[in-house]
C-alpha cells in the first residue's frame, strides 16, 4: 500500500480526479479568486487554451489582465497576433502591462497566425501568447501550436469564434465565454479538472476600476 | 638586418656616402612614422623597428576590373579601349589585342580609332576604379594594419616591416600578397623597400630586388635612370644637362651643391627614396559598410537555387565583418535581373556574422518570395555594422527558462518577418499626443528600444480601455460611466478637442469605450472597453 502511496505522490504522474494540479506547476496568476481555483492555480503555462465566444469587446481581454501584467513584470514579452482592433497601450500601461514588452504581429491568414504564433512560443522570451482567429483551421495545424506550447513556458491563448466548439480541439483547455450582466460568464467544455466535468459556469465579476 | 655589407663598394666610394650621413643625424636611425599607441607592447623586442614597404601597381586596373565583371570572354579578345571621355577623348587603358595593333594609354581617341578596326569602347570611371582599389586595399588588410592606397597612381602601399616575420619573411609576404590579388583577377606589379618612395619606384620598374640595409637599397637604386624618378620637368632638364644620367651619380655629389642647383625639392625625394626621412602616410580604414556583389554564372530562376550562391556571399561577408571586427543585425539583398532589380531587406533581433545563422533567414525570406525574372547576380549589402557584442562573463551558458535578458528582442523577430514582411512585425510607441486616435505609432524598426513613455494626464483621462479603433459615430449611450474629460488643441484653429469620455455595455454585450464632442453634443465610439 505504501509502495501504491509513493507511486501516486510521483509528480510525473498525473490523476484526472485531482483538482490539484502539480504542485510546481507555472501559472499565471488570473486575479480572481474562484477562477484561479477552477483553472488549478491561475492560467496555466505551458499550455493551449481557447477562449471561443463573440462578439470582440466584451471584457474577454480584460479577463487576462492580471496574467499580462505579471507577464510583463516579470520581463517576458506579450505577443498580440492578428487583433482585431488595435492595443490602446497607454491604458494597458495604466493597468501594470509594459508596452515596451508588448509586440504586435499582423497576419493575413488564420494559418500565417498560427504558424507566427507557434515560432513565438518556441522563443523562451515570450510569456503569453495571444492570438486571435476568424475562421476555422486545420486540427493538424493546432496540434503543432498546442505541442509548441507544452513545450514552452508561455500561456498560449487562441480566440476563435464560437461556432468553433463544434469543431474538436487538440487544446489542453476549452472555455467558451458570454457576456453577463455583472461581467463573463465562462463555461469548461474542455479541460483536466473538476471544472469540466462539473460542467458549471463560472461567473467572472469585471474586476473593479483602478 | 644584420646583413653584411657587400664588397662592391666600389660602385660608390664611401666617403661621401658617410659624409651625407653625418650631415643629417636623422638618418643614423631608421625613420618610424608615428603610430597611435598599441596595447601589445610587452611582446614587441626592444630592436627599434624597421619599416618595410611593399608597394603594389596595379597599371591595368581598368581592364582587369571589366574582365571580372565581363561574362564572355571571347569579347575581351578582341580590341577594347577604355576611353577617358574629356573635350578631348583620350585612351585611358587599351587590351592586348588593342595594343598589338599600336593603341597606347594616353593617346588622343582619334589617332587609336584610326589604327583600330572598330574596338570595343568602354568609358573610363574613376569612381568605380577607386572603389576597387578600395576592394582590394580592404584585402590587403590581411598582410598589415597600415594600408594606404593612392587612386591617383593605382597603387596601395603597405607597410610589412611588422609583419614579415609572420608570413615568413619578405618574399613569401609578396608571393602571397601576388597570389591573393591574382586569384581576383589583378596582375600587380610589387617593390619592396625600407621606404615607400624607394618601393613605387621600384614596383614600376618591376625590380623584384629587396634592400634590407641602406647600403644594399642604395646599391639597388644607383643604376635607376633619372627619367624613372617623379622630377620636375625643368630639374630632369638640368640634370640632363649637367650630364648625369643615373641614381648612382646623384648620389655621389655633394647635398648643398645638388640643394643650390636644383631647389630643396630634389634633396627631399632622395631622402625619401633612401628612407632617410619619414613619409608618413595616413592609415587605410575600410569604409564600415558592407557591400559584396556577385556574377551569376548561370541564370536562375527559382529562389530555392539561390541557396548556394547566397552562402558563399554569406560566407564572405562573414570574413569580412571578421577582419572589421564589426557585427551586422540586417542586410539588404539584392537580386539582379536582366532588366530592373529586386530588393529584399532583412533584419534580425540580435546581431551576429554567421553565415549559418543568416542562410536559414534568407531562404525562408526567399520562399516568400517569386522572381519576377531570372536572376543573374546578387548583390549583399549592409548599410550599418555594428560593434561586436562584448562577451557575457558567465562560464556558461544561461538557461533558456529563466528571465529573459531585458534588452534583447526575442530572436523569433528576425523569422517572424522574414515571412511575414517587415511591416507585419511591430511595436506601438506612445507619441503623447492625446487624442487616442493619434497617440500610437507603430514602429517597425525593432532594433531600437523605444523608451517607455508614460501616458500623459490627458491619456488617463481617457481611461483605461483596451481596445482602439478609430472613432465612428455611434448612438447616445443609456447609462454612461463617466471616466473624465478631455481638453486639447486649443492651440489648433479647430483642430481643438473637447471629448467627454465614458464607457457602457451595448445590447450585444459588447463593453464600449466612447466620448461626447463637447462641440457638437454627438456620441463616437473610440473603441473596446475590454
Amino acid at each position: 500500500m505504501s509502495a501504491l502511496d509513493t507511486l501516486l505522490d510521483h509528480p510525473a504522474l498525473w490523476r484526472g480526479r485531482s483538482a490539484a494540479p502539480a504542485p510546481n506547476a507555472p501559472v499565471w496568476p488570473s486575479g480572481h479568486a474562484e477562477l484561479d481555483r477552477a483553472l488549478g492555480g491561475g492560467w496555466p503555462r505551458g499550455q493551449l487554451i481557447e477562449l471561443l465566444g463573440a462578439p470582440f469587446g466584451c471584457g474577454e481581454t480584460r479577463l487576462l489582465v492580471p496574467m499580462l501584467a505579471a507577464c510583463g513584470r516579470d520581463g517576458y514579452w506579450i505577443a498580440l497576433i492578428a487583433p482585431p482592433a488595435t492595443p490602446w497601450l497607454p491604458g494597458w500601461q495604466t493597468l501594470g502591462i509594459p508596452p515596451e514588452r508588448v509586440l504586435l504581429i499582423h497576419t493575413e491568414h488564420d494559418r500565417d497566425t498560427l504558424w507566427a504564433g507557434e515560432q513565438c512560443l518556441r522563443d523562451p522570451a515570450f510569456g503569453v501568447l495571444l492570438a486571435w482567429l476568424s475562421g476555422p483551421v486545420e486540427t493538424a495545424l493546432l496540434r503543432r501550436l498546442r505541442l509548441a506550447a507544452s513545450e514552452s513556458r508561455a500561456c498560449a491563448i487562441l480566440y476563435r469564434p464560437p461556432n468553433a466548439a463544434a469543431q474538436p480541439s487538440p487544446a489542453h483547455q476549452r472555455l467558451r465565454w458570454q457576456p453577463a450582466d455583472s461581467g463573463l460568464e465562462l463555461h469548461c467544455l474542455k479541460g483536466a479538472g473538476h471544472w469540466a466535468r462539473s460542467g458549471h459556469p463560472l461567473q467572472v465579476p469585471e474586476p473593479p476600476e483602478a | 638586418m644584420g646583413q653584411p655589407a657587400r664588397p662592391s663598394r666600389a660602385a660608390i666610394p664611401p666617403e661621401p656616402a658617410r659624409q651625407q650621413l653625418s650631415l643629417l643625424p636623422a638618418a643614423a636611425t631608421p625613420a618610424t612614422a608615428p603610430r597611435p599607441p598599441e596595447t601589445h607592447t610587452a611582446t614587441r623586442d626592444a630592436r627599434p623597428r624597421q619599416e618595410h614597404w611593399m608597394a603594389i601597381d596595379l597599371p591595368h586596373l581598368a581592364l582587369e576590373a571589366l574582365a571580372r565583371a565581363e561574362p564572355d570572354p571571347a569579347r575581351l579578345q578582341r580590341p577594347l579601349l577604355v576611353v577617358e571621355s574629356s573635350p578631348a577623348p583620350r585612351v585611358h587603358a587599351a587590351n592586348r589585342a588593342a595594343r598589338q595593333a599600336g593603341a597606347r594609354p594616353g593617346m588622343a581617341l582619334g589617332d587609336a580609332l584610326a589604327v583600330l578596326d572598330t574596338p570595343e569602347l568602354v568609358e573610363h570611371d574613376p569612381d568605380a576604379l577607386r572603389a576597387q582599389l578600395k576592394m582590394l586595399a580592404g584585402v590587403l588588410l590581411q598582410f598589415s594594419d597600415h594600408v594606404h592606397p593612392e587612386p591617383e597612381a593605382q597603387r596601395i602601399l603597405v607597410e610589412v616591416g611588422r609583419s614579415r616575420r609572420l608570413f615568413g619573411g619578405l618574399e613569401t609576404l609578396r608571393d602571397q600578397a601576388r597570389d591573393t590579388l591574382t586569384e581576383l583577377g589583378f596582375h600587380p606589379r610589387i617593390g619592396l623597400a625600407r621606404s615607400p618612395a624607394a618601393a613605387r619606384l621600384l614596383a614600376r620598374l618591376r625590380n623584384p630586388a629587396i634592400a634590407e640595409d641602406p647600403e644594399a637599397l642604395r646599391r639597388i637604386l644607383s643604376p635607376v635612370p633619372l627619367e624613372a624618378l617623379p622630377l620636375a620637368a625643368a630639374t630632369r632638364e638640368g640634370l640632363r644637362a649637367v650630364g648625369l644620367r643615373q641614381l648612382g651619380d646623384l648620389l655621389r655629389l655633394s647635398r648643398p651643391e645638388l640643394a643650390r642647383r636644383h631647389g630643396p625639392e630634389l634633396l627631399d625625394l632622395l631622402d625619401r627614396l633612401l628612407a632617410r626621412r619619414a613619409e608618413t602616410l595616413p592609415r587605410f580604414a575600410p569604409p564600415p559598410v558592407l557591400d559584396l556583389s556577385l556574377r551569376l554564372e548561370h541564370e536562375i530562376h527559382a529562389t530555392a537555387a539561390l541557396a548556394f550562391p547566397l552562402k558563399r556571399l554569406l560566407r564572405q561577408a562573414e570574413a569580412q565583418l571578421r577582419g572589421l571586427n564589426r557585427s551586422l543585425q540586417g542586410m539588404t539583398l539584392e537580386l539582379a535581373h536582366r532588366e530592373g532589380r529586386t530588393r529584399l531587406s532583412l533584419e534580425r533581433g540580435q546581431p551576429g556574422i554567421r553565415a549559418g545563422e543568416w542562410l536559414p533567414l534568407w531562404q525562408t525570406r526567399l520562399d516568400r518570395e517569386t522572381l519576377p525574372a531570372a536572376v543573374i547576380g546578387l548583390r549583399l549589402q549592409a548599410p550599418r555594422l555594428l560593434d561586436p557584442p562584448a562577451r557575457g562573463n558567465s562560464l556558461l551558458a544561461e538557461d533558456p527558462a529563466s528571465t529573459p535578458p531585458a534588452d534583447q528582442l526575442p530572436a523569433v523577430l528576425a523569422r517572424l518577418r522574414a515571412r511575414l514582411g517587415e511591416q507585419a512585425v511591430a511595436r506601438l510607441v506612445n507619441h503623447r499626443t492625446p487624442r487616442p486616435e493619434d497617440a500610437q505609432r507603430p514602429r517597425h524598426d525593432l532594433a531600437a528600444t523605444p523608451d517607455p513613455a508614460a501616458p500623459t494626464p490627458g491619456q488617463r483621462a481617457c481611461g483605461t480601455a483596451l481596445w482602439l479603433q478609430g472613432p465612428e459615430p455611434a448612438a447616445p449611450p443609456d447609462q454612461p460611466q463617466w471616466l473624465g474629460r478631455l481638453e486639447d488643441g486649443w492651440w489648433d484653429q479647430g483642430q481643438d478637442a473637447r471629448r467627454d469620455y465614458a464607457r457602457t455595455r451595448d445590447r450585444q454585450g459588447r463593453r464600449l469605450w466612447l466620448y461626447r464632442c463637447l462641440r457638437s453634443g454627438q456620441w463616437y465610439r473610440q473603441g473596446y472597453w475590454g
